[in-house]
């Protein structure tokens, strides 16, 4: 059963609980019911609130017969409407409040399935993307997503339905009337498709890029905000963003001059003063005819109004409704993304031998960064990779914990391919100290225990104390507890040096060290001198080494180069060949000796 | 609300935002006006003469066409005003954020200004746009209608008034009532955008750590938190909408049985009271209207008020009259600085005589960069003075400042866009020429050269698809070109890859050449080639001197150079 053909199989199979592009309709049925509960509140409520205005009519029915007025029936028509008034309160009140809360709901769950999407998804995927782009679809986008689930259901559906039914009622008073009474819908519908044409949609999306680019370029500019400043001007340095931003103000005068007229039109077509007009105009010719009863004109004055709700509905609603119609498509998109794919049947590593075989990769198609690496490294070694920037280490070291698959060949663990290992065994086995030091905004001891959230505080300590970082914690504000970002900032050594008691604590049989030694402080060079020390045993480790120490002390030096191994053996026997190693050995020193001499020869200007 | 617009955006909007209101007012009055007209024509059909109706139809008529016009001319004037001063705030604000000093931003910074930047400011601008016309008219006409039935019948026009100050306390009570759950929800939201950015950016290290399988837990809590704050706000709201829904309904039905009463009582006509029912009806849509409104008027005068407060928070300031420093050399005097609670320095005191090179050395955190930060003025200290060339750097223009110095990051943040737009961010008017020399001086051609597009080739957001190394050629080809005659260099070496380090410490050797230097730096053999080394601890300067006086001294900088000079133990 695990055979290449099963292999293949396997990782064509999504996980179950992984988010695969469940649908919208997948996310929103177990709401169903609340849906539906809100919306025949809300279609009763606006039922009843017809009470009053029949009220009205039949009053006026009543007032006007000739004849004695009946004081009982009076009395009865107003208790109605009145009564009418308080179910049209209870009822849409609890629609309205249904909605908000399942609103909250649903937001949450999309957030949350957004968060694990995302926590699927190969990283190679986040590098194309911007992140304030993507921080725009969980936050804002959702968010948008409001009027589809708090209005949408409840409001729209009433604003179908109440006219339907006025509609039917006023067909049985008078049908010329009622055709006259449509005759502003109609007009304010016949509108409807200019506001629809293409170049309005493709100023749509054009508004919604820029929108996009304005959170893309704030990020970035508050991001550099140093840079910024150091090279001054403001006006220049972040133009980004002032581009970005005129831009979107244009787009949007653009947009709102061509909606304006139409949208003027549409608003003027169904306002009251014009359909009172409109009714009036007709009424008054039918009741001077003798086709109308006078009273009769009463109910498509209340009632007439009410008409206009569809089209006002879909008018006033629609920029919001539409925006979220484009929000939940970016939404479904991110949702989309194909995750990592987890084995299906995941097989337990034996043992910590890391394997690579014939492994090449690409981040685009025409750009291989690996071509063709075979290495092994084994348990109870430490492998330095060299190599100048852009040879590909990073990119190497990062396939072990998978956070991209290789584009041919394979990394084994233990002898099973990484595609077949469930990822938390993985991550339980490869521990990481990246390029890029990051603490997230959480406690110092959450910090360390990032891996590991079950480890007491003592084993915390223990770690801190083995990476050099113990002292320094204790002299924070709140010791272990203080809040990383908020209460205080750390020194990038002391960042450095807090990432590698994480990677302590977390134990696992395999260590990754990448460019550790940037940023390194003395204390922090002895920290990780420590830590590998410690470490050493049956671990397998990798580093990637920037300092001659690193590479004297490791077992295996392997050097890189343009994607391919051009060297690999043991430190010494490398600097004896007088190869590569040997090379680079030879230029550090110059650069040393440079160093020196720059002093030595004192040349600058007194 | 409008008084806090004005005041956000300042005066020179003032007046078309004035006559946008004026215009908007007068529009409601003319439609609740022409339902005047509605009372003799309902009198003439409903009676027994409809071919009365007429002229006043036209009338009606009439008035419907001015307030066509009035209408299309007021939601222009709003749509141009909402525009006009989008792109005035988004200027005011890109330009305000730059002068802010470093210290403003931490962590939660980035959310809250590409929200306030986003939907805060559309929000907020929306207000003259789309929420002042349905406003004033959800206010206005109803008020006129009032005034008119009152016109008509003194007792249903007093009843209908009764309305008016329940209405007032219950916007009132509304906006005190949900401010608070605003508040929060709008706190929550920002920490959640806050978390979403951290766990995007930082998919690797939680990758690595196996926090992305389960939930990850401080993501979730954020986003629950939200649902929480939003489920109180929803809360929050509710009985003031049921309330003003109650009061409106309350009042009409009021009507119905006085009109009921009156009409019965002969008091007056059929026609006339049911005119004035009609009224009545046109009255509670637009104050029912307001809760919704009123909502999103809340809504954006709570980004206007978090707007206002970032306009508010006082940027460095500007000399009045700017002073040139005379030459290049550096002094603190006396320096004390606090960020937060911590003292960073204290009463720390250092020269640097023009044309020298200073290397800063010290243990993690005790404020090396912050040094370097000072003299650029990210921040302004607490007590004592930083001078440039004999001069407080609180006197020297920002334009007058940067122009002197150049900074090459411990961090190098790039600007997403091409190498050479990252590069000419030195000096932007600088020839190709010496864009390339500054490019081969800091052996950033080499990289140009292997990349496929060359000085085309894009970087990235923060320069991410850059190496570390290429970052910092870049970085350093930028401040070659800036050829400023003081130069900060905060741990260059850093990030540097040994196979070339050679040919990058020639590059800052030229960058070093002939200027003032402050360099910060942690790789001890790095800080030889300084002139003189001042050993940083506890908020002063422990030692200071050459590097064979610091040895031969036998103290803390000595102590430092052995530890990193002795050799790698494994035991």
């Amino acid at each position: 059963m695990t055979s290449t053909t099963d292999l293949a199989q396997t990782i064509e199979q999504p996980d179950a609980d992984s988010a695969a592009g469940p649908s919208m309709t997948r996310l929103l049925r177990p709401h169903l019911r609340s849906f539906v509960a809100v919306a025949l509140l809300q279609v009763i409520g606006a039922l009843a609130g017809l009470a009053p205005l029949l009220a009205v009519v039949e009053l006026g029915r009543t007032l006007l017969s000739p004849g004695p007025i009946d004081h009982t029936h009076v009395w009865t028509v107003v208790t109605a409407g009145a009564a009418g008034l308080l179910v049209r309160l209870l009822f849409t009140a609890a629609s309205a409040g249904i909605g908000h809360l399942l609103d909250s709901r649903v937001q949450l769950t999309f957030r949350r399935q957004l968060a694990a999407s995302l926590g699927h998804v190969p990283l190679g995927w986040f590098s194309r993307r911007r992140t304030g782009e993507l921080a725009k679809v969980v936050n804002e986008d959702v968010s948008a997503v409001h009027p589809f689930i708090a209005h949408a259901p409840g409001e729209l559906v009433a604003a179908f339905v109440v006219p339907l039914v006025s509609l039917i009622y006023l067909f049985t008073v008078d049908w010329r009337l009622t055709l006259i009474t449509l005759i502003p819908v109609v007009l304010a519908i016949a509108l409807v498709p200019l506001l629809m044409l293409p170049a309005r949609t493709r100023e749509q999306e054009a508004y919604d890029a820029a929108m996009g680019r304005i959170a893309s370029s704030v990020v970035e500019f508050v991001q550099g905000i140093s840079v910024v400043k150091a090279f001054g001007g403001g006006e220049r340095a972040h133009r980004a963003f002032l581009t970005a931003a005129d831009d979107f103000v244009s787009i949007f005068s653009r947009w709102v001059r061509g909606m304006s007229a139409v949208a003027a039109g549409m608003q003027l077509a169904l306002s009251p003063p014009f359909v009172l007009l409109v009714v009036l105009i007709g009424g008054s010719a039918l009741i001077a005819s003798g086709g109308l009863a006078p009273a009769d004109l009463l109910p498509f004055l209340l009632l007439g109004l009410g008409l206009t709700a569809p089209v006002a509905a879909l008018g006033h609603g629609f920029d919001d409704l539409q925006s979220a119609g484009r929000a939940v498509g970016r939404i479904k998109d991110v949702l989309a993304v194909p995750p990592l794919p987890e084995p299906a049947h995941p097989r337990p590593p034996q043992g910590h031998r890391v394997e690579l075989r014939d492994v090449r990769f690409a981040y685009d198609a025409d750009h291989e960064v690996l071509r063709g690496i075979d290495l092994v490294l084994e348990p109870g070694t430490v492998t330095a990779v060299v190599g100048p920037s852009g040879s590909g280490k990073s990119t190497l070291v990062q396939l072990l914990p998978r956070f991209f698959d290789p584009t041919h060949g394979s990394v084994l663990l233990g002898g099973v391919d990484l595609r077949e290992i469930g990822s938390r065994e993985l991550y339980r086995r490869v521990s990481f100290v990246l390029q890029d030091v990051r603490l997230l905004h959480a406690s110092v001891a959450d910090n360390i225990a990032l891996a590991m959230p079950q480890a007491g505080r003592d084993d915390v300590v223990r770690a801190a104390r083995l990476a050099g970082i113990h002292d320094r914690v204790l002299r924070l504000p709140r010791g272990y507890d203080t809040v990383l970002g908020e209460e205080t900032k750390l020194s990038g050594g002391e960042a450095q040096r807090i990432s590698i008691a994480r990677a302590l604590l977390a134990d696992a049989p395999i260590l990754v060290l990448d460019e550790a030694t940037s940023f390194a402080d003395p204390q922090t060079e002895q920290a990780i001198r420590r830590a590998l020390a410690t470490l050493s045993g049956d671990r397998t480790i990798v580093v990637i080494a920037h300092r001659l120490e690193t590479v004297a002390d490791a077992d295996t030096v392997v050097v890189l180069e343009d994607g391919a191994i051009v060297e690999r053996g043991r430190p010494t026997d490398l600097l004896e060949r007088g190869g590569r190693l040997a090379a680079f050995w030879r230029s550090r020193q110059s650069a040393e000796i440079e160093t020196h001499g720059g002093v030595l020869r004192g040349d600058e200007p007194r | 609300m409008i008084r806090m617009l004005l005041r956000v955006l300042g005066d020179e909007y003032a007046w078309a935002m004035r006559r946008t209101v004026i215009l908007m007012t007068v529009t409601a009055v003319v439609e609740g006006l022409s339902y005047a007209l509605l009372v003799p024509v309902l009198r003439a059909l409903l009676g027994s003469t409809p071919a009365d109706a007429v002229p006043w139809l036209v009338a009606f008529g009439a008035a419907v066409a001015l307030y066509a016009v009035l209408r299309y001319i007021s939601d222009l004037s709003g749509m141009r005003v909402g525009t006009t001063m989008l792109r005035g705030m988004y200027h005011r604000l890109g330009e305000h954020l730059a002068r802010l000093p470093l210290g403003w931003y931490n962590a939660g910074r980035i959310g809250e200004v590409s929200v306030l930047a986003g939907r805060g400011l559309l929000q907020a601008m929306g207000v003259a746009a789309h929420l002042l016309a349905p406003f004033i008219s959800a206010l206005v006409t109803p008020l006129t209608i009032v005034a008119v039935m009152t016109a008509f019948n003194w007792r249903m026009g007093l009843a209908a008034l009764l309305a008016a100050p329940v209405v007032a306390a219950i916007q009132a009570r509304t906006a005190r009532a949900t401010a608070a759950a605003d508040a929060e929800r709008h706190e929550r939201d920002q920490e959640a955008g806050g978390r979403v950015i951290e766990f995007l950016r930082d998919q690797p290290l939680l990758r690595a750590a196996g926090r992305t399988g389960e939930r990850f837990q401080l993501l979730d809590d954020s986003l629950l938190d939200v649902q929480r704050a939003s489920r109180r706000t929803v809360l929050a709201t509710l009985p003031s909408a049921v309330g003003l829904t109650l009061t409106v309904q309350a009042i009409f039905t009021a009507l119905l049985v006085l009109g009921a009463h009156l009409a019965l009582g002969g008091n007056i006509g059929a026609a006339e009271i049911l005119a004035i029912l009609v009224l009545a009806a046109r009255c509670a849509d637009p104050l029912l209207s307001l809760s919704d409104i009123g909502g999103k008027l809340r809504g954006a005068r709570s980004e206007l008020a978090r707007l206002e407060a970032v306009l508010r928070t006082e940027p460095l300031r500007e000399p009045r009259e700017p002073i040139q420093p005379a030459h290049h050399g550096l002094e603190f005097d006396a320096v004390t600085f606090r960020h937060g609670q911590r003292t960073v320095f204290d009463e720390m005191s250092l020269t640097v005589p023009e044309g020298q090179r200073l290397a800063v050395v010290g243990p993690s955190g005790a404020g090396k960069s912050t040094l370097l930060q000072l003299l650029a003025r990210f921040y302004d200290v607490d007590a004592g003075a930083v001078r440039v060339g004999g001069v407080d750097v609180r006197a020297i223009s920002t334009e007058g400042l940067m122009a002197r110095i150049a900074i090459v990051f411990q961090d190098v943040y790039l600007f997403d866009g091409t190498i050479e737009e990252n590069v000419r961010l030195g000096r932007p008017d600088a020839d190709v020429a010496e864009v390339r020399a500054a490019a081969t001086a800091a052996r950033l051609d080499e990289v140009i050269e292997r990349l496929p597009a060359g000085w085309e080739t894009n970087v990235g957001e923060g320069g991410t698809l850059l190496s570390g190394g290429e970052r910092q050629r870049v970085s350093i080809a930028r401040a070659l070109l800036k050829n400023a005659p003081i130069v900060m260099l905060d741990e260059v070496t850093s990030a540097l890859d040994p196979m070339n380090e050679a040919a990058v410490h020639e590059g800052i050797e030229h960058l070093m050449a002939g200027r003032t230097v402050v360099m910060v730096a942690h790789r001890m053999r790095t800080v030889q080639r300084a002139d003189r080394i001042a050993f940083l601890d506890g908020g002063r300067i422990v030692e200071e001197g050459s590097h064979a006086d610091l040895l031969d001294h036998g103290g803390r900088y000595a102590d430092f150079w052995n530890l990193s000079m002795a050799p790698a133990a494994r035991e």
